[in-house]
């Protein structure tokens, strides 16, 4: 695609007249923002070695670790692929929710976020178009993750059902997980600085989560948090499918699901309220391009 | 200090050289000052360090101890990820602080306004460097003071074994900040630096052991190869070797490394001075020190 021709995508202005659909507008997104990507083919090289050289860590890892409590816990004996799966889904999710925004800043930085909204662009379509493009590469470096996993010994399951329930699964994690960045971005559009949703809920899924250990080893006092998180639940769902072909129908699995479908139900309309506040009351105040 | 006598440092008309500390000293507080002024931001880092240690805590639970003993390096994973996470992000800053610092006033235009006034750029750049190294200090004590008081992570604290760590930690930041002052004049003139301070900062990591005991890398020859490449693998190796095994400056493990170290630094920080000397003279040359 053209620039002139992603121009008059966002400009909603075609050839035959014709106004473009939000799907013309969001693909138009995704191709600037690959466009701009692939033109740093030096970020692109070492975000690959930084895929491969995190997987490799984890595999020297495994080597230490003595897989009784994790069996225990009913992830099988293989550390590497518990932890591969792990670091991956939650890289994913975060690295894609905090990119969208760190991408509503760089545009606020650079001032193209009010040219881009003074168009007939409207900001639903703006911020769908800017989430879209990280989370297929979001999905691009899971996919990296775990096939580099897969050579130097991750055991996934070839169980179709495992994977469509696994897939299933990955869903609900962006699904929830975009809750959390749409908070962020509404956050980020108010105070202009940092990203204090999305940098608590890192660390504390990182804590509380189960991403490199099994929630059996935290004290009971604290195991709770864990249930907040979405990804708690969509990691052990996931796991439990990918590693012991565990299905939708597999009954620990089918409370995953109910569980994440709930915590999207509930935090949705909440998320989608707080950033409407938030959009209108900078653009009341005219602050929409500061940062 | 008020931002007033601030200012007055930054405009003053005495000779350069009789100055240069206070400079230096201005540079210090003006940035520590804007880091303190994010009280959220250096809350959250407090936490995100608390929640590290953490979490490399419980995950040494799933640790077989001896693993690591059988290695040298005691029987507890978490004072062996202690050592090298709290170390890790000194090796950052190291590496990344002045080329990050100089994009970020290249980019808001101020390395230009800083450049013509009575300040040296000496001065200025080591500020900027030390101020790094005061809030990376402020981590790394707070994570070995969560780890030895808040967790009871076991380490061998006495004044030979934290002099002796000391030692190493001091030659690893001259090695790796010579690295960084020539990254740094590299990304003065090429403008984009980041994806060699994060290669350089990944590979470390990955390399020098971090999460796991080097010995591990011996299986593979030209991996291990390169791990002995790196100044941050001998620096990780002796304040391990001194704060988990006991052993002092004396202990022939730790007395190579730190002979190692020595020749680092000794080799690599005259270069780096000349690379982020010729990359400052280059932009001023081709005047394109606001350019980015």
């Amino acid at each position: 695609m053209k620039t002139p021709e992603l121009i008059n995508f966002l400009k909603e202005v075609q050839v035959s007249g014709r106004e473009a659909s939000v799907l013309e507008k969001v693909y138009a997104f995704v191709v600037r923002d690959f466009r701009t990507w692939w033109t740093y083919k030096l970020w692109v090289s070492i975000d690959i070695l930084g895929t491969l050289t995190f997987v490799v860590s984890y595999y020297f890892v495994s080597k230490i670790v003595s897989p009784d409590i994790l069996e225990a816990a009913g992830y099988g004996r293989d550390y590497l692929t518990f932890a591969v799966i792990g670091v991956a889904f939650q890289q994913y999710v975060f690295s894609s929710v905090s990119t969208l925004s760190e991408s509503i800043r760089g545009e606020q930085w650079d001032g193209t976020m009010e040219t881009i909204l003074s168009s007939k662009t409207g900001f639903k379509t703006f911020l769908l178009g800017e989430a879209v493009f990280r989370f297929i590469m979001g999905s691009y470096f899971l996919l990296a993750a775990l096939l580099v996993g897969v050579t130097i010994g991750v055991r996934i399951t070839m169980n179709l059902g495992s994977i469509l329930s696994a897939a299933l699964m990955t869903i609900l994690l962006i699904a929830s997980h975009m809750i959390v960045g749409i908070l962020g971005a509404s956050l980020i559009l108010k105070i202009k600085e940092g990203d204090p949703i999305v940098w608590s809920f890192s660390w504390l899924t990182q804590l509380f989560s189960g991403v490199l250990y099994p929630l059996n080893l935290l004290p009971s006092q604290v195991s709770w948090v864990g249930a907040i998180f979405p990804l708690t639940y969509s990691l052990d769902g996931i796991r439990r499918c990918l590693t012991v072909e565990a299905t939708i129908f597999t009954p620990t699995v089918a409370e995953d699901i109910v569980k994440l479908a709930v915590f999207i139900a509930v935090s949705l309309p909440i998320a989608l309220k707080a950033f409407k506040m938030a959009y209108d009351s900078t653009r009341s105040e005219g602050s929409l391009g500061q940062y | 200090m008020s931002d007033s006598a601030l200012l007055a440092i930054f405009r003053e008309e005495a000779p350069r050289l009789r100055s240069t500390f206070r400079q230096i000293y201005a540079v210090v507080w003006a940035n520590l000052r804007i880091f303190f002024s994010y009280k959220f931001a250096v809350i959250m880092d407090l936490l995100s360090m608390v929640a590290s240690i953490v979490m490399y805590f419980i995950m040494g639970l799933l640790v077989d101890p001896t693993q690591l003993s059988s290695r040298g390096y005691g029987n507890s994973y978490a004072a062996f990820v202690l050592v090298g996470v709290a170390t890790q992000q000194y090796l950052w800053i190291c590496l990344s602080r002045l080329s990050h610092m100089i994009q970020h006033d290249i980019r808001g235009g101020t390395l230009e306004t800083v450049a013509v006034t009575q300040i040296r750029m000496g001065a200025y750049f080591l500020g900027q460097t030390i101020r790094g190294y005061l809030i990376s200090l402020f981590s790394l004590l707070g994570m070995f003071a969560v780890g030895l008081f808040a967790l009871g992570i076991p380490l061998v604290i006495n004044i030979h074994t934290v002099g002796a760590a000391i030692v190493a930690f001091v030659l690893m930041i001259v090695a790796n900040q010579a690295i960084g002052f020539a990254t740094a004049g590299i990304v003065m003139v090429y403008k984009r630096g980041d994806p060699i301070t994060f290669m350089l900062s990944g590979l470390n990591e990955f390399l020098s052991g971090v999460l796991y005991p080097l010995a591990m890398l011996q299986q593979f020859p030209i991996v291990y190869w390169m791990a002995q490449a790196l100044p941050y693998t001998y620096a990780l190796d002796a304040m391990r070797k001194a704060l988990i095994g006991g052993a002092t400056l004396l202990s022939p493990d730790v007395y190579f490394d730190v002979i190692t170290l020595v020749i680092f630094s000794v080799v690599l920080l005259p270069i780096g001075l000349k690379v982020l000397q010729m990359g400052y003279n280059k932009i001023r040359e081709n005047g394109t020190m606001a350019t980015y």
